[in-house]
């Protein structure tokens, strides 16, 4: 509880197509509507269609921020993640999402900014300016990333090795980062495939982790990436 | 009816275009004697370039009729609440800026359903219930400050603008609607160039550095004249048309204008940013071009409700009855 203090969003002075690309997005009415509207209706679609279970959700802190990081080898990880938040949490949940993919043209932009209230993070040009306005932005605000380190979708349904960007995030920050495992997304609509076929969707949350005396250097980006690889890799199996 | 059957609608709308038609031939003739430096050039062209687009935004709705005026200026009553809740932070508040929106929303319909009783009532029902959401997240922490934003914000863009909405249900709503906006953007050119010519002395220069004595007393008087001379046309037949109330109004209008222009200046300096949005580019936010008009749309509804009324002779409750 403070007194009001002025704090203009994190994306004023941009123009609405600059707005739906930046980092500093935060969600107002219309967008949180809409977001919750596409939960409600994915969810119901997950649970009719692909039986869909969550396992861990006491894993999850009660507040923000904090960052989850799963598997990835289908376009509905990212829907079943952020269907699986309690709508407490779901408005300030983001997922990253790779910006060549849906932020290139407006359409896709504003799809992916006002119904799935993701980011972006461009593959190619994702330079360290990205990576730290992202984590100052975690250490800051009320927020909740959702991330998937293999930086694309796996072909085989495999789980490829972390890439080194979730330690730029998190290392010496008290952010607590939660495993997940999304078991059947790949099956059920791996890359290329233009619709999804039935079949089971499990998701699993782990243990949350901090990484507050990791150092903020390659060394420390490279070992949370590990960790995280190994603690996602054992929630495989159980 | 013809929105055109008016001849002071067809005048007006015939004038804007032709004005803009014009403009560039007036820089130019300036810039061939010499008159204009590079900057003033640039940004003159800057803001010629955007009325382009905004005059068609706000003349169409006007020509096309009632519920098409009403429903542009309801947009433009949650889009200005929506720059003013996002520069002060207030959107984060979800609760009570969904209140707020609820209370723009019922102000719209209220203004179509042409129920002056509702729509008087609104801003007093509203604010009670603005004071009451407050409580619901039980922090007394901050309690009047989060309160009072809500309130300004809804009083501001909701109610002051929404006049302009009630406006559109008086049988003579074109002519008056055209007067008003034409006057109001042309006191703002006023103030502009007349601050350029004879701008000395600074009108308030923590709030608008910008502003001056000469640029608000020459906006004052050309405003005030072009209000009387055009509006003895809008007005005539009725009591409005006599000199003393044309000249009245017309000195409203500029007054009301200009400080209009001057609490949004406040409002940014207050929140330190520059512009209130980005969506009018070279412009800003909509709050920085359509300032001018938030004290504008209650004095003039008021002052013309009092001496012949506003819609008296058109059906009230047109969807509600009664």
């Amino acid at each position: 509880m403070s007194d009001w203090e002025y704090k203009p969003a994190g994306d004023l002075g941009l123009s609405p197509t600059q707005q739906l690309r930046s980092l500093g997005r935060e969600a107002g009415l219309v967008s949180v509507l809409a977001h919750g509207a596409w939960c409600a209706l994915t969810n119901g679609y997950l649970r009719t269609a692909h039986g869909f279970r969550v396992r861990g959700l006491e894993h999850l802190p009660t507040e923000p921020p904090f960052v989850v990081v799963a598997n990835h080898g289908s376009h509905l990880d990212a829907v079943a993640l952020a269907a699986a938040l309690p709508g407490r949490l779901r408005d300030c949940a983001f997922p990253i999402a790779a910006g060549d993919t849906f932020f290139e043209t407006p359409v896709t932009a504003a799809f992916a900014a006002i119904f799935l209230n993701a980011l972006p993070m461009w593959r190619k040009k994702a330079g360290s300016h990205a990576m730290e306005t992202l984590r100052n932005r975690l250490e800051s605000d009320r927020v909740i990333y959702l991330l998937f380190p293999e930086g694309t979708r796996s072909r085989t349904g495999g789980m490829a090795e972390f890439r080194a960007g979730i330690g730029m995030l998190v290392a010496g920050t008290a952010v607590p980062v939660v495993p997940a495992f999304l078991d059947g997304c790949h099956s059920a609509m791996p890359p290329g495939a233009r619709c999804p076929k039935f079949g089971r969707i499990t998701l699993r949350f782990g243990a949350p982790r901090k990484f507050c005396e990791t150092t903020n250097d390659r060394a420390g980006w490279r070992e949370v990436a590990s960790t995280l690889e190994a603690d996602v890799q054992a929630l495989r199996g159980d | 009816m013809n929105a055109f059957d008016h001849p002071v609608t067809l005048g007006i709308t015939a004038g804007i275009v032709l004005l803009l038609v014009i403009t560039p031939v007036i820089f130019e003739i300036f810039q061939c004697a010499g008159r204009l430096t590079p900057e003033l050039r640039r940004e003159l062209y800057a803001r010629y370039f955007s009325w382009l687009i905004l005059v068609p935004i706000m003349l169409v709705p006007i020509l096309a009729g009632r519920l098409a005026t009403i429903l542009a200026i309801g947009m433009l009553s949650l889009l200005a609440y929506r720059e003013f809740a996002r520069a002060t932070g207030f959107f984060r508040n979800r609760l009570p800026s969904a209140m707020v929106v609820a209370g723009i929303v019922l102000l719209i319909f209220a203004a179509a359903d042409h129920w002056y009783g509702f729509f008087m009532a609104l801003p007093s029902l509203t604010v009670s219930a603005l004071v009451i959401v407050g409580l619901l997240t039980d922090q007394p922490k901050g309690y009047i400050q989060r309160v009072a934003l809500a309130i300004f914000a809804y009083v501001l863009f909701g109610v002051c603008l929404g006049h302009f909405g009630y406006f559109a249900n008086d049988r003579n709503f074109q002519p008056i609607m055209l007067l008003i906006l034409l006057c109001v953007e042309l006191n703002d050119v006023f103030a502009f160039c007349c601050g350029k010519f004879f701008g000395r002395r600074k009108l308030a220069p923590n709030t608008s550095p910008g502003k001056t004595w000469g640029g608000a007393l020459g906006a004052f008087v050309l405003t005030t004249a072009l209000f009387a001379g055009v509006g003895q046309f809008v007005f005539a037949g009725t009591v409005l048309a006599a000199p003393v109330h044309l000249i009245t109004m017309g000195a409203l209008l500029s007054f009301t204008g200009q400080l209009g222009d001057l609490v949004i200046s406040s409002v940014k300096r207050d929140l330190g940013v520059k512009d209130m949005g980005a969506s009018i580019p070279g412009h800003g936010g909509l709050l920085d071009r359509f300032d001018s008009l938030l004290f504008v749309g209650p004095a003039l509804f008021h002052y013309i409700g009092y001496f012949v009324g506003v819609g008296l002779d058109q059906p009230m409750r047109i969807w509600t009855g009664g």
